[in-house]
């Protein structure tokens, strides 16, 4: 079994995303760490990119401190690899195509496998461009994991049947950010999916409270929660650890009930 | 037609024969395994034989890097092609030195064939092994998703079912072409003759799991249809569009799954419509009667003396309705939005003359209409925004990353995956993801379809070049596409140097950026080593871009269009001395054009003829090059 099917394994799967360098990478490893102590059970960190558009301005933000703080590629992967030697729980890349392909997508997912990275998420990646991407990562052992968002309809089944590690529902139309509402019909997206694969499914896009959190599992295998945490980050910068902490907490616990 | 590529030449002779054929490849191989291998000086020697327009080819085999670069350096080869363990890392560096690479893959399995579709090539060869000459299975790459060279076991006989069938890009030959181990000047020529002799899309011959040739015919409908491909394969085989949107190695689909539905319903619709007499007279009649086309080809009398050389003609697409070329593409994608059941229109726009086109649309076709526009630019072009406002339009300033075109590009998308169901994304370039880039060159290409007839009814010839400013490279696009066939005919875009292309402050894709994937399509953008997109910088607004639209990436990549980069100092002289030559006000961007041509006209002789396309009119620059002037007018 994969590290990330591991994290799906008899329980709802709270899924805390990041993006690396924002404040600083020190921060962020404390972070990490905090995530990991208060119940996440796969952590998703973000590579900034200049121009991040599936972000709202939360997560654009984040993505202009890191790159402002001169943070490269090279420099997250040197974090990761010493955030192993102790975080046991998987953790999977999200950033653009654009990021990977620069920097050679063997060399990428080499040094992937050598750090320890489980997974990779592009969302500008579709179904269709996906094949120049996942053949190289998995060859080293790195799920690219597909994304199913409330238009994507009658290419459910075609995205899930090859989908590997985990599946990622976008909750709704639009770009990454808090929501009052989510729009899109969850329940009949998993049930077309479970109609083809037994890949858990988890949801992100607009969760930010605890209700939305457990809803969301509820109904799928796991909550993503991105911009909420982000906004901890923003707000309290070098000391968000300990405020991370205790938000993933009280997250952890409502995804999990 | 498919290209042709006669490998492992290795005699003066086998040189002799091929200027003669003039196929578009030859080969030198450089493995000293093989009875083909040439040294690095007879092969020297042999390029300086060779024609100069057939390509030479270096074929490899796990060799040294510098090896490879040193050859293509000196000129002895113009491509590399590698048939060794070469991962996607060790293609990469040689592209980023600029190298085409063909890499070869032994097709065995279906298992094999998958390998090859993620090669990071910029063509794929399939192959046998080393020379064996012995045929694989061509079912197996029947419908292959990129343009790819057939090899191993072609000869003579087979070539023509070959390429009927299997529809290759280009064919490969060595040993079918050769008799004891020499290479045949008669079966040289038979194998070009029977190669070049088939026309795609002919009845399909029916292809035996062995690879040989039945001599059963069927009807060409699924041959036609066959594979991503078939959809346009004799665009391929022209510098065009393949299956997916790939124009070469660039373009494609990178965009989040959220509007993968609304672009392949955009595609469908297109494909429908675009062959739609209703639809394609309801746009004529626009284009006529509305935007004021057929736009005028003008000589430019007195800048031709001026310049002394070539005769220069102006294409003026400043003189069509709103300013600019950019109603041609407006006109076509709001009447196919409308047709699609659209009531809303969102668009970017850079110096505002997209985003003014669209408002015009959406009021005269009664949709509403949103433009995004970075906040630097709505300072630079106040007068631009206040017309869309006037035009019933709302806009929108961008004030993330660098506030200019490619955040005002970034937020188009950001808003269309919110609201997909009543809006259009009215792109204003010849990029983002597929079908963009081929809707906007098609709509543009009226421009040289018009230069065409119109010089040819004026001078009763082609003109020796064409010449068009390039951000997104639309109306570029539109000036060269009905050129590109003419191989006689220049096509040289001029891409906004801002302050020189050895400075930082430049928006010169081609002269500076690398090859990347970004606002949906694979292309060539201004970047730094880790991929973060470079803040680029223009005078001009619309040429203000990291990116260049894929077609054009494509047409630089096989030679078959120049990008030169003009800076702000040569474009603003050039925006004064049409004004002042001919009474004419280009908008900054097409300056960018006149300043080139300025530099060419009187190294051509007055035989020649150049064709400039003026993009736009300058109106909306005045105040900005009276402030570069140091004069501080008011409005």
């Amino acid at each position: 079994m994969s590290k990330i099917a591991e994290a799906f394994k008899n329980k709802k799967a709270f899924i805390p995303f990041i993006t690396c360098g924002d404040p600083d990478l020190e921060t962020t490893k404390k972070i990490v760490h905090e995530l990991e102590d208060n119940g996440a059970d796969l952590i998703e960190l973000g590579i900034p990119f200049s121009d991040p558009t599936a972000e709202g301005p939360v997560i654009q933000g984040a993505n202009i401190r890191a790159l402002s703080n001169g943070i490269t590629t090279d420099d997250i992967f040197e974090m990761v690899k010493e955030l192993r030697e102790t975080v046991k729980v998987p953790m999977v890349f999200m950033t653009y195509a654009n990021v990977v392909f620069s920097y050679g997508m063997d060399k990428f997912f080499d040094r992937c496998k050598e750090v320890g990275i489980d997974g990779v998420i592009l969302p500008d990646v579709p179904f269709e461009e996906k094949d120049e991407f996942e053949g190289s990562a998995l060859e080293r052992g790195v799920d690219f994991i597909s994304m199913i968002a409330p238009t994507s309809e009658g290419r459910i089944a075609m995205i899930a049947k090859k989908a590997k590690g985990f599946i990622y529902i976008v909750s709704s139309l639009g770009v990454t950010g808090t929501r009052d509402t989510i729009s899109g019909d969850i329940g009949s997206m998993v049930a077309k999916i479970r109609e083809n694969t037994d890949v858990p499914c988890a949801v992100g896009f607009g969760i930010s409270t605890p209700e939305q959190a457990a809803k969301m599992a509820s109904v799928s295998d796991g909550a993503i929660v991105g911009s909420a945490i982000v906004r901890v980050i923003e707000k309290y910068g070098k000391d968000a650890p300990k405020h991370v902490g205790a938000f993933v907490k009280e997250m952890k616990m409502a995804t999990s009930a | 037609m498919a290209v042709i590529k006669l490998c492992g030449l290795s005699r003066d002779e086998d040189i002799k024969k091929a200027n003669e054929l003039k196929p578009d490849y030859i080969g030198f191989v450089f493995y000293d395994k093989s009875i083909r291998n040439v040294t690095r000086e007879q092969a020297r020697h042999l390029k300086g034989l060779l024609n100069k327009d057939i390509k030479s080819v270096g074929v490899f085999v796990d060799e040294d890097e510098a090896k490879v670069r040193e050859l293509f350096n000196e000129g002895v080869i113009d491509v590399a092609q590698l048939h060794g363990h070469e991962d996607n890392d060790y293609i990469g560096r040689l592209q980023a030195d600029r190298i085409p690479v063909i890499k070869a893959f032994k097709v065995t399995d279906q298992n094999s064939v998958e390998a090859a579709k993620g090669s990071k090539a910029d063509m794929i060869m399939f192959d046998t092994g080393k020379g064996s000459g012995i045929s694989f299975d061509w079912n197996l790459i029947k419908g292959f998703n990129k343009p790819f060279f057939l090899a191993g076991g072609l000869d003579p006989d087979n070539v023509g079912c070959a390429i009927e069938a299997v529809k290759p890009f280009g064919v490969d030959v060595s040993s079918g072409i050769e008799t004891d181990s020499k290479k045949d000047v008669k079966k040289m020529e038979l194998f070009v003759e029977n190669a070049r002799e088939v026309k795609i899309k002919m009845p399909k011959a029916v292809v035996e799991p062995d690879g040989k040739c039945a001599n059963k015919v069927e009807s060409s409908e699924d041959a036609v249809k066959s594979g991503d491909c078939g959809r346009n394969v004799e665009a391929i085989m022209n510098p065009g569009d393949c299956g997916n949107g790939r124009f070469g190695i660039h373009g494609g689909q990178y965009i989040p799954e959220t509007l993968m539905n609304a672009v392949l319903e955009l595609e469908k619709a297109y494909n429908h419509y675009k062959n739609d007499p209703e639809f394609n007279s309801e746009l004529t009649d626009l284009f006529n009667d509305y935007a004021g086309r057929p736009s005028m080809l003008y000589y430019a009398e007195k800048m031709s003396k001026d310049l002394g050389g070539a005769k220069i003609y102006l294409k003026r697409e400043d003189l069509n309705h709103t300013g600019s070329h950019k109603i041609n593409n407006v006109l076509g994608q709001a009447l196919l939005a409308k047709k699609m059941g659209k009531t809303r229109l969102i668009a970017e726009t850079g110096a505002g003359q997209h985003g003014v086109a669209t408002a015009t649309a959406a009021a005269l076709l009664g949709m509403e209409c949103v433009v995004f526009m970075g906040e630097e630019d709505t300072k630079r072009q106040a007068l631009n925004v206040y017309r869309m406002r006037l035009l019933g339009a709302e806009v929108v300033p961008v004030t993330t990353g660098t506030a200019t075109l490619k955040d005002a590009v970034s937020e188009c998308m950001r808003e269309w995956t919110k609201r997909i169901d009543d809006t259009h994304y009215c792109l204003g370039s010849v990029m983002g993801p597929h079908p963009f880039p081929t809707i906007v060159r098609d709509f543009q290409s009226v421009i040289s379809k018009e230069i065409k007839s119109q010089i040819l009814e004026k001078e009763g010839r082609l003109p020796s070049a064409v010449i068009a400013c390039v951000g997104g490279g639309s109306n570029a696009m539109g000036s060269f596409y009905n050129f590109i066939e003419d191989k006689d005919v220049r096509l040289i875009g001029c891409e906004a140097a801002g302050r020189g292309i050895d400075t930082f402050e430049t928006a010169a894709t081609v002269n500076t950026g690398k090859l990347g994937i970004f606002h949906g399509m694979k292309s060539y953008f201004c970047q730094d080593k880790y991929g973060q997109i470079a803040p680029v910088y223009s005078i001009s607004a619309g040429l203000d871009y990291p990116g260049i639209g894929p077609e054009h990436a494509h047409l630089h990549d096989i030679g078959r269009a120049e990008y030169v980069p003009v800076t702000d100092v040569e474009a603003v002289e050039a925006f004064e001395y049409l004004s002042r030559t001919e009474g004419i006000i280009p908008a900054i961007e097409s300056a960018h054009a006149v300043a080139y041509a300025r530099k060419l006209a009187p190294t051509m002789s007055k035989d020649d003829i150049i064709v400039i396309t003026i993009s736009g009119r300058g109106d909306k620059d005045c105040a900005a090059i009276a402030r570069y002037r140091g004069e501080d007018i008011h409005e």
